[in-house]
Formats: structure tokens, sequence, C-alpha cells
């Protein structure tokens, strides 16, 4: 199964309902992907607002 | 930023296997990013070249670390997806790529950038049938805004 974006928050999940917002917008049309292993020391996700380590897609239709 | 190259259409696989290894291996890599517009390259946040060279041993697909590093600044555009319908503009011709009239050349009608949509009228049609595609589902031919 191809995995989903959660509309609100961005984070790719593999289930039915995203673990960290418990929104169930999920899409399958996502593009541009980003792992944040370290999001305090990592520029790219101040830029983007995370503050969770994990998946994530950078535009979710 | 570090870029690594690797085989076209693995650039995710890879993200994710130096993720693993640099959680396992407590690599300091802060973050890997994957834009969909640079295919066969994957950017990497770490503080020093040598980290994502050790990171990226044995991971298949992933070949070399590029030498030099690029600036924050210089990635950040990346960050910001542009629209799908950007550049296309009402009178534009435009073939479609995909989808049932996959090939057929069609005129652009409106331009909905909300939704990243675009409503056509196809140039083989006996009636003028509008069809509303996806931006990314069209390549524009000419920017010609001149009616016929």
């Amino acid at each position: 199964m191809t995995d989903q974006a959660c509309r609100e928050c961005h984070r790719i999940v593999e289930g039915l309902v995203c673990p960290i917002c418990s929104s169930a917008s999920l899409s399958k049309d996502w593009s541009g992907y980003v792992v944040i292993i370290d999001p305090k020391g990592s520029m790219v996700a101040e830029r983007l607002g995370i503050n969770l380590p994990g998946r994530y897609a950078l535009k979710v239709r | 930023m570090f870029v690594v190259k690797t085989t076209a259409n693995q650039e995710r696989a890879v993200a994710n296997l130096i993720a693993q290894i640099a959680r396992k291996e407590k690599h300091d890599i802060r973050a890997l990013l994957v834009p969909d517009v640079l295919k066969g390259y994957v950017l990497v946040e770490a503080p020093a070249p040598e980290i994502v060279e050790q990171a990226i041993q044995g991971v298949p697909h992933a070949r070399s670390v590029i030498r030099g590093s690029s600036t924050f600044e210089e990635v950040e555009h990346f960050l910001t997806p542009k629209p799908a319908v950007v550049g296309i503009t009402e009178g534009a011709v435009v073939e479609l790529i995909s989808g049932p009239f996959k090939g057929e050349m069609a005129r652009v009608k409106r331009v909905d950038v909300t939704k990243e949509e675009i409503t056509v009228e196809l140039f083989e049609a006996m009636v003028p049938i509008p069809i509303t595609v996806r931006g990314d589902h069209v390549r524009v031919l000419s920017k010609d805004d001149v009616q016929r």
C-alpha cells in the first residue's frame, strides 16, 4: 500500500489516522519527502515548523 | 547541507536507509531532504561531510557525496514547492500528458491557482467541451495568449 500523508501536519502515516494530530484527513497525493531525525538541531525542521522526528511530505494535495 | 548522489528513482529509499543508519549508529545527521524536482540526489543536513560519507557506506543506490557543501539559503526554495499551475496562462496551448486525453492538444480557458487545476478545450473535439485537469497533467507548448 502506498503511504499516505496527513493533510494537517504533512506527516507520512501508515495507518488510517495520523498518530500525532489524530486527523483522518489523509492523502495519497503528496510530493517532496523529508526525514527529520533531530528536529532541535535541524534548520530544515525549523523552517518547516516541525518539532517531532519522522517522515514528512513537502506538499500534500 | 551536503548532497548525496543516488540511483534515479531510489532517492526515498536511500533517504530512509541513511536515516535508519544515522539513528542506529548515532551519526549527527539532522535531516534528509528529497525534493521531487531533484532527480538522483538526496540533500543531507549534517555538520561535516565525513559524517555523511560514513553514513552512506554500504547503503545500496547511494553513489557518492558531492564535494563541497551548500548553505541552507541555497536549498531553502526546495522547501516551498511552487504550485503546479505556475507558468500556465489563459490562452496557452498545452498537451495533456496523462489521463484519457493523453497526447491531445488543448487551449487553456481557465486557471485555478488554489486548486492547481486548469480548464481546457481540446482542439480535436467537434464541439468545444471544457475539461478540467490537474496542472501537473499538462505540458505547456506555447504561451501565446492570442485567441484563434
